[in-house]
């Protein structure tokens, strides 16, 4: 199946209580590919939560329709029709493990299956394949996990959300609050459910770096609105614009970007802290000469 | 300088878990800024819950500002400590900004008219003083931090302990949060420990403290600690950017030396070589 996201002139209002409607999207029109990487990017409050809960059924338009493959969203759509849609498209939500519940581990990875109709013993064993998956020993099936660490607990609920089979999976801010150690794993898994299950991933973050060494696409939002979309060589390659839109820049792009400040001007491709430094090593021999 | 906290050989356990700490031992100085990183499940936040009175270790001694930390010093505890937590929703308890900050002086006894000189200053201080009427559903995540911070000012407390307080803040609110307590840490001559995983915040304390599973690995300043990466790295640890570009140009045959340099440093060493 074709799970190509189509976006096409979607807008959210809701009443602040004020009795003037505001905004939480504007007129957004954006087409995701299916089986690519894409970041969402934007300050707090731009409009990227709003947009990923269109994109995950939580939130109907107000004008405007949303499509993946044959099924549509559109103001009309009745709430019955959208939790086999959601069976499709899994969230992970910022600080999952916050909703995790069950007395056990494993009740409460299989929670999701259970609920989309699953058997008991099917449920089971796409619970323990999911827990593999995340890198969960089988021996913490039984646990409580209230008694796992911060990363564990981020593990049982990510497993919760890949125990449904999706093929477009949404993460909102995953490694937020977790190590470094435990932030390159979560997004090496992430990458791997990516390559070896086709995943379409959706990565709403504010880790530039991550931004750049994953996604295929990226999508800048600002006021409820999508103001840029390209590859990141496309998006970060203007720093002003950026800061104008108040976002970071990737680690190497801001170095760059203080060195070009200071009169040291590196030009090219700079994805890479390889690169940087080749093109810093470069620029100090050719003025040399 | 004098010692404001003395850790001396303490153990502590949850219930039904196993030893985080065993004979932990460790001192703070007074006016300094300390860092402590580790994993997750190292300890790392427990560390200030003990500080703060919050739990009792099951053996050995915490002294605060020359007071023991036990039940009986408790009110005097919480007066000297200031405690920022990491998610800003669950510290705003009050309908307004401003009830917020005045929510922690209702129980001191003081006049009304003190009361809104203090709140007043204590906003004007984090710049949120012309947010005072609004409701906390209309903040920030950055913005309610910030109310938070001017809610423990007006404490005057001698120590402020920040536990992962910026992790859910964007880059820029991170920023603005750490520029606020670096200011805030002169203004009023404060000691900081700042519980974080972000290196590059790490970078910027006096002195950095790694826990790994409950141990006091190294306790040092960022030039030291940035020095061996190999050991951060080893721990599940990050370094700074600049050590892993020095790292870089190194390895593409550039002399660069060995030392510790931040962004601004680097910058100015990197422009010399023109």
């Amino acid at each position: 199946m074709d799970n190509t996201i189509k976006i096409d002139h979607l807008s959210h209002l809701y009443d602040d209580g004020s009795n003037n409607p505001v905004y939480a999207l504007k007129d957004v029109t954006l087409t995701i590919k299916d089986n690519s990487y894409v970041s969402i990017i934007g300050h707090t409050g731009s409009g990227k939560s709003t947009l990923v809960q269109h994109i995950n059924a939580l939130l109907k338009p107000t004008t405007g329709e949303l499509s993946v493959g044959d099924f549509k969203i559109e103001p009309k759509t009745s709430n019955k029709n959208l939790k086999k849609f959601r069976q499709h498209v899994g969230m992970v939500f910022q600080f999952p493990e916050k909703q995790l519940f069950e007395e056990t581990v494993i009740k409460d990875i299989m929670f999701g299956p259970l609920n989309y109709g699953k058997s008991e013993s099917v449920a089971e064993q796409l619970a323990l394949e999911a827990m593999d998956l995340v890198g969960l020993d089988s021996k913490l099936a039984e646990k409580s996990p209230f008694d796992l660490s911060g990363g564990q607990k981020r593990r049982v609920a990510m497993a919760g959300v890949l125990a449904m089979q999706p093929e477009i999976l949404i993460l909102d801010e995953p490694t937020a609050g977790l190590d470094p150690k435990s932030h390159r794993e979560i997004m090496d898994l992430i990458y791997r459910m990516h390559i070896d299950r086709q995943m379409t991933i959706i990565l709403v973050t504010h880790q530039m770096d991550d931004v750049v060494q994953y996604s295929d696409q990226v999508v800048v939002m600002d006021h409820g609105e999508v103001v840029k979309v390209g590859n990141s060589t496309e998006i970060f390659n203007d720093p002003q614009w950026l800061i104008q839109h108040q976002l970071a820049l990737p680690s190497n792009a801001e170095f760059a970007y203080r060195l070009s400040q200071a009169g040291y001007q590196v030009p090219g491709n700079l994805d890479n802290i390889w690169q940087l430094a080749k093109a810093i090593i470069e620029v100090g021999e050719v003025d040399h000469e | 300088m004098k010692n404001i906290i003395e850790v001396k050989n303490i153990s502590f356990k949850y219930p039904e878990q196993s030893e985080i700490f065993k004979d932990l031992s460790f001192e703070i100085k007074r006016g300094e800024w300390t860092a402590i990183i580790g994993q997750n499940g190292s300890g790392k936040s427990t560390i200030a819950k003990l500080i703060d009175g919050l739990y009792q270790p099951m053996s050995g001694e915490i002294f605060v500002d020359d007071l023991l930390v036990n039940e009986e010093n408790i009110n005097k505890i919480h007066k000297k400590i200031g405690l920022v937590f990491q998610n800003p929703d669950d510290q705003f308890v009050g309908a307004t900004v401003e009830d917020d900050v005045a929510f922690g002086l209702e129980n001191q006894l003081m006049s009304t008219d003190e009361m809104h000189t203090i709140v007043e200053k204590s906003l004007k201080s984090v710049n949120m003083w012309e947010y005072r009427e609004r409701v906390p559903e209309s903040l920030s995540g950055g913005q309610k931090q910030r109310v938070a911070i001017a809610g423990i000012i007006a404490l005057a407390p001698q120590i402020i302990i920040l536990d992962e307080s910026t992790s859910m803040l964007d880059p820029l609110g991170r920023k603005d949060i750490i520029d606020l307590i670096y200011r805030l840490k002169q203004e009023l001559n404060l000691t900081v420990i700042s519980i974080t995983h972000d290196i590059d915040e790490a970078a910027l304390a006096d002195r950095i403290m790694i826990l790994n599973q409950g141990q006091l690995v190294e306790a040092t300043d960022p030039n030291d600690m940035f020095s061996n990466e190999d050991k951060l790295l080893e721990l599940g640890l990050d370094v700074p950017y600049t050590v892993k570009l020095m790292d870089a140009l190194r390895q593409q045959g550039l002399d660069v030396p060995h030392r510790y340099m931040d962004e601004g440093e680097l910058v100015k060493w990197i422009t010399q070589l023109k």
